[in-house]
């Protein structure tokens, strides 16, 4: 292969990857900008896009499958809003059995989902909008061109996120919560009501990333599919300073490095060069670590974090 | 006023609360399962039969059960001891990882020491891997005030690429022309003893009881435990007593990782004989659950580390029989704690709003008494 059509696929894959992270670090920044940790988004991902997998199969149509994805995230996240919020359980311990249980209902319903298939179909998937002439332009076409219209939205989306958060009234709100919840009820503002909205945001948001995880390009399901994906979002959390525009930079340096990596793997088999990727997919993971502690910039996360919000202490 | 608390809480039932909420949350798990059987088109009742036959119904189950449980039961008790100090490790996953990698490189090393020795240094290098990796949390923890949570999460992710690195072909522990990557082999001097010959029954499990207990007592009737607790309950109150708080929470969370590196460390001188390419497969999350389940208490996550073991070998068989895929065992736990946590609540509102009544009768009593 050229160089340059190497370069070219590398950036479609890094966007294609990153995508479905974007919508996941949106969801996060909600979450935890209201005080709930959500380590259960990598969960909802998992049974949105097996969700998202269903209703396209049935349906035929990748937007029906993207609702089924969107409400079976959101209805994962309700589970984790009245544990954490409304029965003030540890935020972790929910979130990580909400893992498990993502990872146990996938596999045993995952027979039933290909039940009377000889092989698994591909169903539709997300249209490109662009015209095909287009998707040759340097860079640009790679890079948005040529993407299916769920990475439009991904680009899209945490600019909508960022504005909410930082324009609106309401958005001053969900950021004042997760620091301090006893000044905006003392506003009259319900703390319960933006902790679960901030919540189920994050569902909603997870099971848009499933589905734009499996109906971008794949098309099918499989056991374990997202493997980590949700864990680098929130990774990308620390790194984004809880800002979806700056979590959304992040998460495309993620996707681009996870690119990379994948590439590494096939390089190091194809021309026998062992290059250890491992490194390279280390690389969010460490990169969070440094910004928690201060070395790279300073991060703000807010303050009542993985506290649960009880109105009769202070 | 102290003498009436304490009659309440014996009423309420000190004994039988900690275990009637773990149980009624499995019964509750095994329930809304059994509808996820029943809707996959087999008995449920058939399904449970065979798994708790595939669990405790022969020596071989038995055993099959304390292998499962042997890592959860490890890593849990990192966790827990964690957990009483007020801190939560979700680390144990990376930890199994490190603990695995340090006792590979002594377990393949032929040292010129007696093999007890070789064992006993294997397994303290584990525990040291596992201490080693929780450096960076443990420091940020306790001299940055940086959580512990994201860090220890973070670090897993690092565990499993090194881990997946060390053992290629071309890292100094690889084995040479394999097709799966994987270290070189333990050697027999440094593998944790078969108790039941003909099973994969290893010594890993009997140093977690024997550890479960051990932290059972130090936390009840050292200093050490004592301080620890005290540091869980009340940080502030800790130090006012002079307690080092900085100190302890680096200590304890040394030694909960150092546990985690053990569950490792048991998984590959114990079972695999290897260090391989992602071996631990989430038990380090499932480990969580061990130890949340049964409130950080030592001795119950021992209970709770042998029921999530026998649910996943008793797994094995419901798929021979019924036909269910074995990560309904997933499913189950994961209702199982759901359903705790969701429950747990209840039942300190409860006493919480017994004990304001007899404060305020108390209260009553008192300005009575104080005017007479």
């Amino acid at each position: 292969m050229e160089i340059s059509s190497i370069f070219n696929d590398w950036l479609l894959a890094s966007v294609r990857m990153a995508a479905p992270l974007m919508l996941l670090g949106v969801g996060g920044v909600f979450t935890e900008r209201t005080g709930v940790f959500n380590i259960g988004m990598e969960g909802m991902m998992l049974v949105g896009a097996m969700a998202a997998i269903a209703g396209d199969l049935v349906s035929e149509s990748v937007w029906v499958g993207t609702l089924c994805g969107m409400i079976a995230g959101g209805l994962l996240s309700v589970v984790h809003a009245y544990l954490t919020v409304t029965r003030r359980a540890n935020q972790i311990v929910s979130g990580a059995s909400i893992n498990l249980l993502a990872i146990g209902l996938t596999n045993v319903l995952y027979g039933p989902l290909y039940e009377g298939f000889k092989y698994r179909p591909r169903v539709p998937l997300y249209p490109k909008l662009a015209p095909a002439a287009w998707h040759d332009v340097p860079i640009l076409g790679p890079i948005i061109f040529a993407q299916p219209v769920i990475v439009w939205i991904a680009f899209v989306l945490p600019l909508i996120a960022t504005w909410v958060l930082y324009r609106t009234s309401w958005g001053l709100n969900i950021r004042a919560v997760g620091d301090h919840p006893h000044a905006v009820a003392t506003a009259g503002v319900s703390v319960i009501r933006l902790k679960y909205t901030g919540v189920i945001i994050s569902g909603l948001c997870a099971g848009l990333g499933g589905s734009a995880l499996v109906l971008a390009e794949l098309g099918l399901f499989g056991p374990n599919l997202t493997a980590g994906r949700g864990f680098i979002a929130l990774a990308a959390l620390a790194v984004g300073s809880w800002n979806p525009s700056w979590v959304a930079v992040a998460c495309l340096f993620f996707g681009a490095a996870d690119a990379l990596q994948l590439r590494a793997q096939t390089w190091s088999q194809t021309y026998g060069i062992n290059i250890p990727y491992q490194f390279l997919v280390m690389l969010p993971y460490l990169l969070t670590i440094a910004a928690l502690a201060g070395i790279v910039g300073r991060t703000n996360a807010p303050k009542t974090i993985g506290k649960p919000y009880d109105p009769e202490t202070i | 006023m102290k003498e009436r608390k304490a009659i309440v809480l014996t009423s309420l039932g000190g004994f039988v609360i900690p275990f009637s909420r773990p149980l009624l949350a499995i019964v509750l798990a095994l329930t809304v399962s059994a509808g996820l059987i029943l809707a996959r088109g087999a008995n449920p009742i058939v399904a449970y039969a065979a798994m708790l036959q595939g669990a405790f119904g022969s020596v071989a189950a038995l055993a099959n059960t304390g292998v499962r449980a042997s890592p959860l039961l490890l890593a849990g008790l990192g966790i827990a001891l964690g957990f009483k100090a007020g801190l939560l490790n979700v680390g144990a996953e990376g930890q199994i990882y490190a603990g695995g990698i340090a006792a590979t490189v002594v377990g393949i090393s032929p040292l010129p020491v007696p093999p007890w020795l070789h064992l006993l240094l294997t397994v303290i290098a584990g525990f040291i891997g596992g201490a080693l990796w929780g450096l960076i949390p443990a420091y940020l923890r306790a001299y940055r005030g940086v959580s512990e949570i994201v860090v220890t999460l973070m670090l897993n992710y690092v565990g499993i690429q090194l881990a997946s690195f060390l053992v290629q072909e071309y890292s100094p522990l690889g084995e040479q022309g394999v097709f799966y990557p994987q270290s070189r082999l333990i050697l027999p001097s440094a593998r944790l003893p078969i108790l039941i010959k003909g099973t994969s029954l290893h010594g890993g499990i009997v140093l977690g009881l024997a550890l479960g207990v051990f932290l059972h007592f130090v936390l009840r009737y050292t200093n050490f435990g004592f301080r620890t607790r005290m540091v869980g309950e009340n940080p502030e109150a800790a130090r006012y007593a002079g307690v080092n708080v900085t100190r302890q929470i680096f200590i304890v969370l040394l030694v909960t990782c150092g546990l985690g590196g053990l569950a490792g460390t048991g998984e590959v001188i114990g079972l695999k004989l290897r260090l391989f390419d992602r071996f631990s497969q989430g038990l380090g999350y499932d480990a969580i659950a061990v130890a949340l389940m049964a409130n950080g208490d030592p001795l119950g996550t021992i209970i709770t580390a042998i029921f999530f073991g026998a649910l996943r070998a008793g797994a094995g068989k419901m798929q021979v029989v019924v036909g269910i895929e074995t990560p309904i065992a997933s499913v189950i736990q994961a209702l199982a704690v759901l359903f705790v946590i969701a429950i747990g609540f209840a039942e300190r509102v409860r006493v919480t709003r017994r004990e304001q009544e007899q404060d305020q009768e108390l209260e009553q009593e008192t300005a009575v008494h104080g005017n007479q």
